[in-house]
């Protein structure tokens, strides 16, 4: 392709540098680079332009970044505030406001805590001590990673780890039920990491044992049936995590096309 | 999201620096990113090369801001010289007289580059492949390849005067 007469050019020689030559190509330039110490000096002129290059960008931008923990929980408390405030039948995220600006945010985070302390106030407290078998939309809207269908199908351990216990006090708190007895409770994952599920507050709820039917044993049976189907290519992840974090129970009716759990769950 | 968030807030907040932003205008631009991020997902959209999309989003949006404190300054100060104020990040004096001669030399052909091929410098210097940058700047791949190569030639030149 190339000739020891005809020299490369600089954006040949940049391809070669940056890696972006395709194997074939590369071949053949390696034979003329070989050959040629005209062109090889010149890739080591580029080399060096990109060197010089990264020293003047690094000198003009010498800053200080902020730290990024500022940044971080601010955009964590916008994201819970939205998914806190999530309508029971939408999808698992609902669309935001365009032209966030600060000073939204941080009336967000306001919002946020008042709307917790409300909710710790107010009528929550009527499910203390009570039987759990549907999580709260409006604490638990479930939250996922962003994780492909492969991740999610590699994971060899699908079993739930878990639940810190200071994590396991904050749902309880939320639900109002901290007068109640915690092992009444499993602080269960509503989208199983499984599933992609997150290790996040606003994806956990307190399901009771005492729940006779609609029970922890039969969620795992629809996890498990979820995500063979996601594995075998006949559900969609995304499908899978927005049907069990809108209503476990319909999902499982549905996947399972019974209006009660199978006997064997 | 989160996740995400903590790989990129980094590259991208330098890239929206070499704009003129400030760093909380940058730092509001990424919020803004990632929550279109999040509204994209959410939608049930693509998420192949997210790190391109979040560049070409950023890119976008801190074009939009950087129009907008022009015209803001259009309008305070008389024209040219707040602009240039806003954008320069020419070093000061005295960062110059630190820097090498060819440093400078290097700076000033960088600064004399146009826009689009500075910006294709920038993306590859926060890691993005050609591909990404082409998806970010709307240009082809070739394109691409042939703006970093005049540009590091110019920039090789510039070195050895």
């Amino acid at each position: 392709m190339w000739h020891i007469d005809s020299h490369l050019s600089d954006q040949q020689l940049l391809l070669d540098v940056e890696g972006e030559l395709s194997a074939r190509d590369e071949k053949q330039l390696r034979t003329h680079l070989e050959a040629c110490w005209k062109c090889r000096a010149r890739r080591q002129e580029i080399e060096g332009a990109i060197a010089g290059f990264i020293r003047v960008h690094e000198s003009e931008q010498n800053l200080e970044l902020p730290p990024i923990a500022g940044p971080r929980a601010l955009l964590k408390a916008h994201l819970a505030q939205l998914s806190a405030a999530a309508p029971k039948h939408a999808s698992l995220w609902f669309p935001l406001p365009r032209g966030f600006a600060w000073t939204l945010a941080a009336a967000a985070c306001g919002l946020l805590a008042m709307g917790l302390l409300m909710a710790r106030l107010g009528g929550r407290t009527n499910l203390r001590a009570a039987v759990v078998s549907v999580p709260d939309s409006r604490l638990t809207p479930g939250a996922a990673l962003l994780v492909s269908r492969p991740a999610v199908c590699s994971q060899s351990n699908t079993n739930n780890k878990p639940v810190p216990i200071v994590l396991q006090r904050q749902v309880f708190a939320e639900y109002g039920i901290t007068g109640a007895e915690p092992r009444a409770y499993e602080v269960d994952y509503l989208i199983t990491p499984a599933l992609g599920g997150a290790d996040d507050i606003h994806n956990l709820w307190p399901h009771s044992y005492s729940a006779t039917v609609w029970n922890a044993q039969v969620k795992d049976a629809l996890e498990n049936r979820l995500r063979q189907m996601v594995c075998d290519g006949s559900l969609d992840l995304t499908e899978a995590q927005q049907e069990i974090a809108t209503n476990w129970i319909a999902a499982y009716k549905k996947y399972f096309h019974t209006d009660k759990p199978l006997s064997d769950h | 999201m989160v996740a995400l968030f903590d790989q990129f807030r980094d590259r991208l907040l330098r890239y929206l620096l070499s704009f003129g932003l400030t760093i909380p205008d940058g730092e509001e631009v990424v919020q803004e990113v990632f929550l279109s991020l999040f509204q994209h997902l959410q939608r049930g959209k693509s998420r192949e090369n997210l790190r391109g999309w979040v560049f070409r989003v950023a890119h976008n949006l801190a074009l939009k801001r950087r129009y907008q404190i022009r015209r803001s300054l259009e309008v305070m100060s008389e024209p040219g010289g707040a602009e240039e104020l806003a954008i320069d990040p020419a070093p000061n004096p005295e960062t110059q007289m630190v820097n090498g001669q060819v440093q400078q030399r290097l700076a000033a052909v960088l600064k004399a580059l146009p826009e689009q091929s500075r910006r294709c410098l920038f993306l590859r210097a926060e890691g993005l492949r050609y591909r990404e940058i082409a998806q970010v700047l709307d240009m082809s791949l070739g394109a691409v390849s042939l703006s970093l190569a005049r540009s590091l030639a110019r920039m090789a030149r510039a070195a050895e005067r």
